[in-house]
Parts: structure tokens; sequence; C-alpha cells
């Protein structure tokens, strides 16, 4: 699976996966993060798929899977510009608090609200 | 239109994009929408990765069967296994449920096909395995497509 990581300031990752997430692809980008998650002191991660092509529900069960791990750092999630079939099953799956549609920098701000308690 | 297909193949996971690509292209003359594709690659891809995984546990020699029959705008889709099977089906479509958490699987699997179809119905039996139908109809092409196109 193609996958871009990005650190930007503040401790938050980029993550922008491309191409399909399914059961297959999940695992390789989960190798990574999970890496980056136990290396360092990371804040949160936002999650742009806007270059994904497709998604089931293997997605849902890596971002739920990191943030359980980002909670012991009390780190935040962000998913950016799903397609609208993605954004139903993250509504269905109780994460539509954490859609957003648009930039990195867009990200960061909903992401220092949400730490500090905004 | 009248159509129908079968395929089958080896519990691998490889096979998942190989089911979506199959069955898209077995749809592909009806012109649907974006959404109805994605919605439809996805039912797909959560049923044929709960046999591979589910049912067969990514055992190679076990074999997943998809059958589709297109009539009109509606389509029927099966995709069976003769794996593990499921004992308590209405516990199993729970949203939430999954019996493999420790995969990261979120459990959302049938909610979502049960979302992105007009009918599904799931047949189990522990010990003999799974088979998942569902239908969809697609929406008529628009007027100005159908005459310029
Ligand atoms: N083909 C199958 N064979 C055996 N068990 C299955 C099958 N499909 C689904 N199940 C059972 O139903 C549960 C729920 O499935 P699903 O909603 O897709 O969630 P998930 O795949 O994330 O566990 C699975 O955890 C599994 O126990
Ligand atoms: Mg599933």
């Amino acid at each position: 699976m193609e996958q871009m990581i990005e650190m930007l300031e503040g401790g938050f990752v980029l993550v922008r996966p491309a191409g399909e997430l399914d059961h297959h692809s999940a695992d390789e980008i989960r190798r990574t993060v999970s890496h980056l998650l136990y290396g360092g002191a990371i804040s949160g991660i936002i999650w742009d798929l806007g270059s994904l092509q497709f998604m089931d529900s293997a997605g849902i069960g890596l971002i739920l899977g990191r943030m359980r791990d980002l909670r012991t750092v009390d780190g935040g999630t962000v998913i950016l510009n799903p397609s609208s079939t993605m954004r139903k099953m993250f509504e269905m799956s109780g994460l539509g608090d954490h859609l957003l549609d648009g930039t990195a920098t867009d990200a960061i701000d909903k992401l220092g609200g949400i730490l500090h308690g905004k | 239109m009248e159509n129908e297909m079968t395929l089958t193949f080896a519990a691998v996971s490889e096979n998942e994009a190989l089911a979506r690509m199959t069955l898209t292209f077995f749809i592909a003359s009806l012109d649907p929408t974006l959404e109805e594709i994605s919605e439809y690659k996805t039912v797909i891809s959560e049923a044929a990765t709960n046999a591979i995984i589910h049912g067969y546990g990514e055992d190679p020699s076990g074999m997943v069967e998809v059958r589709a029959m297109l009539e009109g705008r509606e389509v029927t889709v099966t995709i069976s296994d003769k794996g593990r099977g499921i004992t308590d089906v209405d516990e199993a479509m729970q949203p939430m449920f999954t019996t493999k958490p420790d995969d990261e699987r979120s459990g959302m699997g049938f909610t979502i096909m049960e979302s992105f179809t007009d009918n599904l119905k799931v047949e189990s039996a522990p010990g003999s395995g799974t088979t998942v139908t569902f239908k969809k109809t697609f929406s008529p092409v628009p007027e100005v497509c159908r005459t310029t196109g």
C-alpha cells in the first residue's frame, strides 16, 4: 500500500494512505504508524484520506487501533477528507466527531482545540 | 440486461481485491454512480474478507465462492464459504461485535453491509459454513446521459 507519512510541528503525524485500504493492505500501514508511535513523542494523528480510492472496515479497525495507542499520551485524531461512502462508515462507527474537510493546518487547529479543551 | 457469473478463489487476502474488481466489472454496463460503486465494492469486500479470515482463518485450501446475477438494474450477489460457520448470527450482526478484536477487526462489517444494500441475508451453521446474499438496485441513468452517451 502506498502511503506518505510526515511529521508536523507540535508532534502531529500526517498519514496519507493512497490506493485501496482493506484487510490485506492494512497491516503494512499499521506497522509503520505503530513504529512511529512507540518511538517518539506523538501528540496526535491526522489521517488524510483524500488520495484513498477505497476503504472498507479494515480502515475503521486501523484508526480505532491507533486511537487506542494514542490514549496513553492523550493524543487526538482527525480524519481528513473522506469520500462520502467512507464518511458514512465512520459515522456508523461513532467517529463522526473526528471528521473534517480541509487542510492539514485546519486539522492541527482542530487538534489544538481538542488538546486545550476548547 | 440479464447476466450471470460465478467466481471461486482461495482464502488468501490478496483475493479481496480480486472479488471487488470482478464484481465491479460485472455491473459496469449499468453506468452506476461513483457512490453506488463504492458502496457495492465495500459490501463485497466485507463479505469476502469475512469468508477468508473468519470462515477459513486464511487457510489457502479453503475456497470462497461468489455468484452474481443481474436482472434489469438489480444485482443479486451470493458470497459463500464452507468454513467455521457462525453460532449466533443475530449476535454476530450487532454493531461492534467481533470475535477477532486482537486483529483490529472493528466488528462493523455486517452493519456496513446492511446499510449499503437493499436486502441482506445471512445463513450460517457452525462447522458447515456461511452464505451472505445481498441485492442492490442501481438508480436509473439520467435521460441526458442516455441520449448523449
Ligand atoms: N464467513 C464467516 N465465517 C465465520 N464467522 C463469521 C463470518 N462472517 C462473520 N463472522 C463472525 O461475525 C463476526 C462479525 O463480523 P463483522 O461484522 O464483519 O465484524 P469483523 O469482521 O470486524 O469481526 C465476526 O467477528 C465473526 O465472528
Ligand atoms: Mg468483517
